[in-house]
């Protein structure tokens, strides 16, 4: 069907958008190398076609008068997340233009920020590509060139926003969501898991909650502990008479 | 239709120079030879590195800028509240604490910037990314705000929803270490942009302009009125700041005398003594000047006319001389300009019957060209419109009656009938203090009036007005 069809393209869309914001963000610190940027050229690639398959989909459905209204409105909302999508895109690389011209690589006096990140940034960019393992093949001066890449294609995309709000009018009032508050709480058992290892590591919590726990924690065992005692006393004494 | 949420008024934002500036510092900062000294933070089992003590950041600056400490404290505090560098034990309390609290450097990405001003999508999504991972449990004013933003932004909340879970499964792919770093990041970014409510916002935005109307075409257009505008901003005119410093402190030597500040005030400044001589000798109606004033008439035609006595001995002098149509007519013109608004049809007719029309009873001598222009510009009388006329007019009369006047023996006269007054004498025994009246305070002063009709009233406004014109 033509909405499954559509919301896979829109969630991949997604995931390479988040992964791309990602990386951007680690543009300049200690993570940047060669490699992040070759990384960011790829990902935004990718990011590029599916917007521009999600695009071509997404309005040739709406632009076909023959639907029905709950339809209409399904397709308005998709049509909502992909231009949310587009935009987070567009703005990214435009932040990551401005990064990267200020934080070129190979000249020797400009620093890296030392933000404490240093690991690679390889398997958040294997997962944008859906592949297993990366493959580096770019030149030296890839910083660089990329640049102007980078920035015909923040033209491009730039463009392809004024061409859709121009072809398709979809009114954003009237798109409703469908996940009320808090309904990310609902199915997400495996991503709140990993994290909450992390307990108070950059948090201030409640103090006195913590303290007060701790505090019967070390009442209760140390009751334990003695009722322990106690027994094996006892026991010793039995077998000694015994 | 989209709705932009980063660029409110379509223009190109600049960046604040200080953030610039800000920016370099840190970036020196980093230099390994000549930088901070970073440590390593241990937390439980993890190690991450690039850590650094409030007093290593301020020891540093005082010896790369060699400022003393409590500028050095300042600026670590900026870096601190602009969110360059952030602190890792008490994330909330934005200040630099110059002991052994550790603190970070934040990623450029996430650094201060005017033009990419945080939005309420990325503050959405970060409230979503921390409701998954606590379990729901948000400070309240988090879960208000997210309340609020989930009713604002309600069309893109699906994509809310799915960026935050894609969000964080992307960062799941990292190592342990940057995990922790990343959240910290983003908390202390968060922290900054959007201050809990109660503590200082500082960064002041001020009142966001919403001026949608001036969206720039940056089209050729554009650029042409740009370059003829940058073309004649170059061909202006400039004085060598030597010359004009030159001219300046010709002009601080010539007033010095004159300023009461510099020079004290003779007889003496009623601020301190109480006495009140001074004022009544430099008022509008005493018959006798001080030498100070006639003497400050030479140093320039406008200062004649803007002292009301000048004015009046320089109208005799010309009436002598049968020109004092010509002061009259500047007054007149200064009048309209003045004036109210709506009395400016008026005035101009009776000034032209008076002085410009043909045969009138106080003809002024004007060129040919400007009476024209002038009489054109009667069919639609404004305030200005007998500008030219009167530049015309007192140029003449300073070029030609100003130089006499101050030649003449009326001048001359008045100079040498001129006194200075006497400093008053200080008291003998220098204990005694005079008695200090308090001025009596202008609620009695306008019961006073009201009792007594308006004459003390104005007697009390022509001094001051006097003294205005004075200093």
């Amino acid at each position: 069907m033509g909405k499954d069809e559509c919301k896979t393209m829109l969630d991949a869309l997604n995931k390479v958008t988040a992964c791309y914001r990602h990386l951007v963000i680690a543009l300049g610190s200690t993570s940047d190398s060669q490699n992040l940027r070759e990384e960011l050229k790829k990902t935004r690639t990718k990011a590029q076609e599916l917007a521009v398959a999600n695009r071509t989909k997404l309005t040739s459905l709406l632009k076909d008068k023959g639907i029905s209204k709950d339809d209409r409105a399904e397709y308005e909302r998709l049509w909502v997340l992909f231009t949310s999508s587009v935009e987070l895109l567009e703005v990214d690389m435009k932040r990551s233009l401005e990064i990267g011209q200020d934080f070129p690589l190979k000249v020797p006096r400009r620093h890296l920020i030392q933000t404490g990140m240093t690991g690679s940034t390889t398997t958040v960019a294997a997962r944008a590509m859906s592949v297993q393992n990366m493959k580096y093949e770019a030149d030296a001066n890839i910083d660089t060139v990329d640049l102007k890449e980078l920035e015909t294609e923040i033209a491009q995309v730039d463009q392809m926003m004024e061409e859709m709000e121009l072809k398709v009018q979809v009114a954003p009032w009237t798109v409703e969501a469908k996940q009320e508050a808090g309904a990310e709480l609902k199915s997400t058992v495996s991503v709140g898991n990993s994290s909450v290892g992390i307990i108070s590591i950059c948090e201030e919590e409640p103090k006195e909650t913590v303290e007060g726990e701790t505090g019967l924690m070390k009442v209760f065992a140390g009751v334990i502990f003695t009722a322990v005692l106690l027994i094996a006393g006892i026991l010793g004494y039995l077998v000694i008479n015994l | 239709m989209t709705i932009n949420t980063f660029s409110q008024d379509g223009v190109q934002r600049q960046q604040m120079p200080c953030l610039t500036k800000m920016e370099r510092m840190i970036i020196s900062m980093q230099d390994p030879d000549m930088g901070i000294k970073l440590r390593n933070q241990r937390l439980l089992i993890t190690v991450i590195p690039h850590a650094m003590t409030g007093a290593d950041i301020f020891e540093w600056l005082i010896k790369k800028f060699s400022i003393s400490d409590e500028e050095a404290l300042h600026i670590g505090q900026i870096f601190v509240k602009y969110g360059y560098i952030y602190p890792l034990k008490e994330p909330r309390n934005l200040i630099l604490k110059v002991d052994n609290s550790p603190y970070r450097f934040q990623t450029p990405y996430y650094w201060m910037s005017t033009r990419w001003p945080a939005s309420e999508l990325d503050y959405a999504i970060y409230l979503t990314k921390k409701n998954i991972r606590k379990q729901g449990d948000l400070i309240e004013y988090e879960k208000e705000c997210y309340n609020a933003l989930h009713k604002r932004i309600n069309h893109t909340w699906d994509f809310v929803v799915m960026q935050a879970r894609e969000q964080l499964r992307a960062s799941k792919q990292r190592r342990k270490a940057d995990r922790i770093v990343l959240e910290c990041q983003e908390q202390a970014y968060w922290l900054v942009n959007r201050p809990p409510p109660g503590t200082l916002d500082n960064i002041d935005h001020g009142p966001e302009r919403r001026t949608t109307n001036t969206r720039v075409q940056l089209n050729a257009d554009f650029y042409k009125k740009e370059i003829e505008h940058n073309r004649i901003s170059l061909a202006r005119n400039r004085v060598k700041s030597s010359i004009c410093l030159e001219s300046y402190v010709k002009y601080c030597e010539q007033y010095q005398p004159h300023d009461p500040i510099m020079q004290g005030c003779l007889p003496s400044n009623p601020w301190i003594t109480d006495d009140i001589m001074f004022w009544n000798m430099n008022c509008e109606t005493v018959s006798v000047q001080t030498k100070l004033r006639v003497e400050r008439w030479s140093f320039s035609f406008m200062e004649l006319l803007s002292d009301p006595v000048g004015r009046k001995e320089f109208l005799t002098y010309l009436e002598k001389e049968f020109s004092a149509e010509n002061l009259c007519f500047w007054q007149a013109c200064e009048d309209v300009r003045h004036g109210e608004t709506s009395k400016i049809p008026g005035k101009v007719d009776e000034v032209y019957k008076q002085f410009l029309a043909p045969g009138a009873s106080r003809w002024v001598n004007i060129d040919s060209k400007t009476m024209e222009k002038t009489l054109e510009g009667f069919k639609r009388p404004h305030r200005f419109v007998l500008d030219d006329a009167q530049m015309h007019i007192y140029f003449l009369m300073k070029k030609d009656s100003y130089p006499r006047y101050l030649k003449s023996d009326l001048y001359k006269n008045l100079l040498a009938r001129a006194v200075v007054p006497q400093e008053t004498k200080k008291s003998v025994l220098p204990f005694i203090h005079r008695q200090r009246h308090s001025s009596p305070s202008p609620a009695l002063a306008t019961q006073a009036a009201e009792d007594d009709g308006k004459a003390k009233n104005s007697n009390s406004f022509k001094s001051n007005s006097g003294t205005a014109s004075r200093l």
